[in-house]
This record gives C-alpha cells, structure tokens and sequence, in this order.
C-alpha cells in the first residue's frame, strides 16, 4: 500500500487566487457594463482593448522567459479591466493598449510578477499614462452626485468607473463580507476621507464619487501593495484618506486625488508595515 | 501492584484470537520506558509492563491478556519507529484485580495518577501537569479539540467527565473549574450544563478550536495572563486537561482501570464511519478492518484531525494513548496543490491565534534566513495549521515553520528570554562599584 506522507494540514479551505481575482473582475465587468449604457459601445471596445494587451503582454513575457502560464489567475485581465477603468471614454484605443503594457510588464513583471510589485500596477500605468499624454487621458467632466439616482448611475461621469459608486460599494462589502479583502484599509480610508473633508469644509457631493469606492474597495487593497499587520493596514487607509483630502483640496479634483494618494501611499507601505510588526501573544515582557 | 487473577470482565465479547498488540515503550515526552518483562512472559490485562521514573515519564500498561512474543522497534504514530513490546492475545481475556476506591482522599488520587501513566494530549504526563510548585487554582477542561470531542465526549461520557474533572479540582485544590465549549457547539453545551449542579463549575464559550499545543494560548484566553511559550499554563493559575485525560483520571482513580483503551473515532473512505473503544496497541489496520474496512485504495492514512494531524507512513502503527482520530483520505481528496508565489493578501495574518506574520516567517525561511525567522518570532507559533488552511496560494507555511524551527534549534540557541523593562529600575551606577555585590538593582533590593 502506497500511503501519501505530507505535513499538516491535509485539507484547504478551497479559496485560491483565481477565486479571488474572479469575484473581483465580476464588479469591474458589472461596471463596464453599466458604463456601456452611459456612454455607448465605445466602452466595450476599450475594456476589450485594454484587457486584451494586459494578457497578451503577461503571456508573452511568460513565454519569452519560460515561465509557467498565469493567466488563469486573473490577474492581468482584472489589471487590464482597471486600466480602462481609469481612463474617459473618449480616447484613441492605443492608450490602453499602451497603459496595460505598461501596468503588466514595467510594474508588475518587471518587479517579479504576481505579489512583488511595488505599486498597484493599474494606478502606475495610469498615473504613466496620465504624465505621457495628459490632454488625451484627461476627463472632460467632473463627476457630482447631486441627486440620490447619481448613486446608482451617474450620468455625468468622466471616467468610466465614475459610472456607479453604489455597485463598487456593494461589490466591496461582499468581497468584505467573503474575506476576499481586508475591512481594515477600506473602512479607515472611507472614514478618515469622509471626516477630513468635513473638517475642511468640503462639499461632500464631489468628494464621494464612483472613484473614491473604486479606490477604497478594489485599488487600495491591492494585496501586494498594502501593509500585511493588521495596525499597519489602518495607518494606511488613514494615509490614503489624508492624501486624497490633501491633494484633492489643492487640487480641486477629488477623482485624481484617489489616485495619486493610493500611489504614494503604495511607496511608503513597506515603510508602515516594518513598524507595526505585532506583539506575538506568549511575549510576557511589557 | 500485586498481580492477582480476578475475574474475567469482558469488554468485547469477541476477542479474536491471535491478536496482537504494539505497545510503544515511548507515547510521551520523556525518555523511553524500562520493559518490565521478557520474550514469552505470560501478561495479564492492565499488568505494568514498562516503567519510567523521570519527571516526564508514563508507567505503560499491557492492554490484553496474552504472551509476550518480542521486543523490537516498531514503526509509532510520530512517523518514527520506538522500542515496543508486542504481547500476543491468548483470548482469555484474564485482567488483574483493579482496585476501585470511593471518595478518595487528595493523596489517594494523587499516587493512583502517578501509578497510571495517563497522558495529555500534548504529551505530559497527567501527574507532572499536576505536581507543580506554582499554586492552580483552576481546572479547565478543553472540550473544543475537535478529534478528542468527536471520540471522546459522547452523551454517555458526560456525568464521567464531569466527576473526573472534580477528582483533577480535589488533587490540585483548585477552588472552581470551566469547562471550555466551541460557540457553536450549542446542544452539547446545553447537555453539560444539565449535568452540572453547583459545584462550582461554569461553561465558557470560545471562539476558537485549541489543539493541546494551544494550551497556553486557552490560559491567555480565559485569564488574561501572557504566557511564554516556555512556561505552562500553570503560571496563569489554571491547569488544562483534555476530555481524554479527564475520562482516564476518573477510570483510573474511581475504579482502578489504567489507561489501557482509548475512544477512537474513525472517520473517511472507510465502511463504517464511528466510534470505537479500542485497546491501546491496536493496530490502524486492525481498527479500520473493524470499521468497515478500506472503501477503494486509501491514499493518505492521518492520526488526530485533519488540521494539526500526523500523516502515517504504514497502516501497521499501533493506536497510543493521544490517537483519538484516525481519517482515511481516497487519492482524490489528498492535497496535492502546488504552492505559488505569495500575494501578501494578509489571510494568514487575519486568523493567526497568535498574533504573528507566518506569511514573512514562511518567506524568510523559503530563502534560508532563520535569524529573520527568530526575530519574526517563529517559536510563538502553535502549528494549528491555519495559516496553511486558509493561504490562497497553497503556500506550505506551518511546513517552512517547522523546518525554520529545526534549522535553529540545530544552529542556534534559543534567545534568552527577555528580561521585564520593569525590573530596571536603577541605573546600576552603585551596583557596578560595589565589589561585595551587596546592592543589586534587580528584584526590588
């Protein structure tokens, strides 16, 4: 009898990554899709194109350095959707195909692939995308949840994933409520941000929009970018949320503020994570 | 112990003929038992037959009546082999004449438990858990192990349980006891409680599953009080038995059984999953012949849970005192993931009983560096085998901890413990010159 020897555990709870990833692609598709009805079948094509290059890019790299196959986990096509994601309806389809280039071999697999990025590899494409060809990438319109049915289907939305803050919000909480994401860094962002804006005396309607959901469930925990200690993941959805305010009082633009906060914040991230390492609980000395 | 030939008291009523039993001299942390007999002695059931004086040692109890055919090594639960004796049944079933007592006095249960060599699951002897210099004075009893409750907490164990667990009160003088419930366990709860009456006994309800490695963790749990992981739960005041060791304790002091028969629960691709009362020595083999036999070719063979078990190499290792599940896994339900980069998605960190960084601790020693292993506090961690449960990306974590584990207790000694920043005081400018050593900063002097 041949009898298999290994070290516990000899089961796994069944969540993998591509489990993950596919909750998540589900709220970007349900997005794209709402984003369709605003702005029309352009969009479809600027989902296509962008997650088309970001896979295409992964695969290639993967053949070329002769590395196993990952595209089933997921994770270029949702780097891919987030890219579009990013950037206003309106723009020549090459700008995607360069920005998942960019996200998917500079960022991510340059750095070593899947987990060792530094940044999130969307908002860095983008934040590349928006240095390179800012007049392309720019948005025309300023989103403003004025009325209650904005929560549902923003009309006036520059970017695609300004369409809906409510299908974000509720696709978050159910990444919460299935573990699939942390509730530490989104609830300290949501919360800080809402405050620190109060505080200033902001007007609330143009600093909660469809982005600042986007950020606060889907970017900012980004698993590889954020803090792994619990008190280390609540520093830095505070930081996110202190940056987003900061810059988006300069600024007077709260959606590019998500994303330039998120951004630095991914810099100082192992910064915050080596000093809140946890006090393990048989440490007796005080 | 005198050796009397008392009645024949049948526990099975078919004991098969040339049956054997392994007895491992070894099923607890201290050194190897002393065999007490020799090839083709005549033993009877419950008769000592190996004998250890240290501190960690357990007293081993033949467990049928039958002839000694051989001293050997033979392969043991821990997937190494250990010195057994294996004693051959003569089907007679012949016991020694066990000695019940009622209402035993504190000394009383105190020599029985250190006669019978009854084992915690952690492996301590039951009476060296007692026989502590730090004042106990509370009794808790685990009942959120999972394979020990599955055995061992049937509805007709209870009333048992609950008067070995006020034996353990009696020998420690511990004032009040607990007994610790899984929330969700919410009938077997209600079935306990209308078993208690006064007695100074409550139930709490935690949240968490404690392996008999947790245990110190439990004493944190309910008291509150830091405990390192070189010192027992006994610095918190509390002493914490399994339901197995409470069954035994009571068996043992009330009527005079030593610990001989185990409650096995087996379980997977097998005929007749349940639970059976088994003669320690019992080979797995020879317990999952009875239950039913093998459904299809068994792939994987595990000791105590799926969790926190022990993989078998064989089916022929004898059943110990701490088995008390036994799982068969088909090939199609063995774990056979390939374990992939890390995504720090921090899942590890969320369920760690112990508040440590397994993610970090695994990916340092993956790269060989066991010093960072040692500063991450690699040596809190209680292999419960969550991490590794709940990892994304199959990742071995508690296996790269265990192999960090062995490579510094190889290449290192373990760190001094870390001295209170309370007790520095002074600033030891008088001590340092005093060459009497009369004034010491420490302690309070």
């Amino acid at each position: 009898m041949k009898l298999v020897v290994s070290n516990p555990p000899h089961t796994r709870q069944g969540v993998s990554i591509a489990t993950i990833m596919r909750s998540k692609i589900a709220i970007l598709v349900a997005v794209s899709l709402l984003a369709t009805i605003v702005f029309g079948f352009v969009v479809l094509e600027l989902v296509l194109v962008s997650t088309l290059a970001a896979v295409l890019t992964e695969a290639g790299i993967q053949k070329l350095s002769k590395q196993e196959l990952t595209i089933k986990d997921g994770d270029a096509v949702s780097i891919g959707m987030m890219i579009a994601l990013l950037l206003p309806y309106g723009v020549p389809l090459w700008i995607p195909a360069v920005g998942s280039f960019f996200g998917v071999a500079l960022v991510k697999h340059a750095f070593g692939g899947l987990g060792a990025n530094l940044f999130n590899p969307a908002i860095a494409a983008w934040v590349f995308l928006n240095m390179s060809w800012g007049a392309l990438t720019g948005s025309g319109s300023v989103p403003h949840i004025g009325q209650y049915s904005d929560i549902f289907l923003e009309l006036g939305a520059g970017r695609l994933a300004e369409v809906s803050p409510i299908v974000f919000f509720i696709g978050g909480v159910y990444l919460i409520h299935k573990k699939y994401i942390d509730w530490r860094i989104p609830s300290s962002y949501l919360v800080s941000t809402i405050i620190l804006a109060l505080i200033i005396g902001e007007n609330l309607s143009y600093v909660i929009t469809g982005m600042l959901f986007f950020g606060v469930f889907i970017l900012a925990t980004e698993t590889a970018t954020s803090p792994i200690t619990k008190n280390g993941r609540f520093i830095y959805g505070l930081l996110c949320g202190v940056l987003t305010v900061i810059y988006g009082s300069i600024s007077y633009n709260y959606v590019v503020a998500v994303l330039f906060a998120i951004f630095i914040a991914n810099a100082v991230s192992p910064f915050i994570e080596k000093n809140t390492y946890p006090r393990p609980v048989d440490e007796v000395a005080l | 112990m005198a050796i009397e030939i008392g009645k024949s008291v049948s526990t099975k009523e078919t004991q098969e003929y040339h049956k054997q039993v392994v007895i491992p001299l070894m099923q607890h942390r201290g050194p190897i038992c002393e065999p007490l007999i020799y090839v083709d002695d005549t033993v009877l059931k419950g008769q000592k037959i190996g004998e250890c004086n240290h501190d960690f040692g357990a007293k081993i109890y033949s467990s049928i009546s039958g002839h000694v055919i051989g001293l050997e090594d033979r392969a043991h639960p821990s997937c190494t082999t250990k010195p057994s004796i294996i004693i051959e049944s003569n089907g007679k079933n012949e016991t020694i004449n066990f000695v019940s007592q009622q209402n035993p006095s504190k000394e009383n249960i105190f020599d029985t438990l250190k006669d019978s060599g009854i084992i915690e699951l952690n492996g301590y002897p039951i009476f060296n858990i007692l026989n502590t210099t730090k004042t106990v004075d509370t009794i808790l009893i685990n009942l959120t192990h999972s394979s020990d409750v599955k055995s061992n907490c049937t509805p007709e164990n209870i009333s048992k349980l609950i008067s070995g667990m006020k034996l353990l009160m009696k020998a420690s003088d511990a004032v009040q006891g607990a007994i610790i419930i899984h929330k969700n366990n919410n009938q077997f709860a209600s079935a306990i409680s209308s078993g208690l009456n006064g007695d100074n006994i409550g139930i709490i309800s935690v949240k968490r599953n404690y392996t008999p490695l947790m245990y110190n963790l439990l004493a944190y749990d309910v008291t509150g009080m830091r405990i390192s992981n070189r010192d027992t739960p006994a610095e918190a005041g509390v002493m914490i038995s399994s339901a197995y060791a409470t069954l035994a304790v009571n068996d043992a002091v009330l009527e005079g059984i030593p610990p001989i028969e185990v409650n096995v629960a087996v379980s997977g691709a097998i005929g007749k999953p349940g639970i059976q009362r088994t003669e320690i020595g019992t080979s797995f083999k020879d317990v999952i012949q009875s239950s039913g036999g093998y459904v299809g070719e068994p792939a994987k063979i595990i000791m105590n849970g799926l969790l926190s078990g022990t993989a078998q190499v064989t089916d022929e290792v004898p059943v110990i005192q701490s088995t008390s599940e036994i799982t068969v896994q088909s090939n199609d339900e063995v774990v056979r993931n390939e374990p992939g980069p890390c995504i720090h998605c921090a899942r590890c960190v969320d369920i760690c009983p112990v508040n440590i960084l397994p993610a970090r601790i695994a990916s340092f020693s993956d790269i060989g560096r066991y010093d960072e292993c040692s500063k991450l506090n690699v040596y809190s961690c209680v292999e419960c085998g969550l991490c590794d449960y709940v990892c994304p990306s199959n990742i071995h974590i508690l296996q790269l901890i265990r192999f960090a584990r062995t490579a510094l207790l190889k290449s290192f000694t373990i760190p001094e413990e870390k001295e209170s920043p309370n007790l520095k005081l002074g600033c030891e400018s008088c001590q340092t010159p005093c060459h009497m050593g009369a004034i010491s900063s420490r302690g309070g002097k």
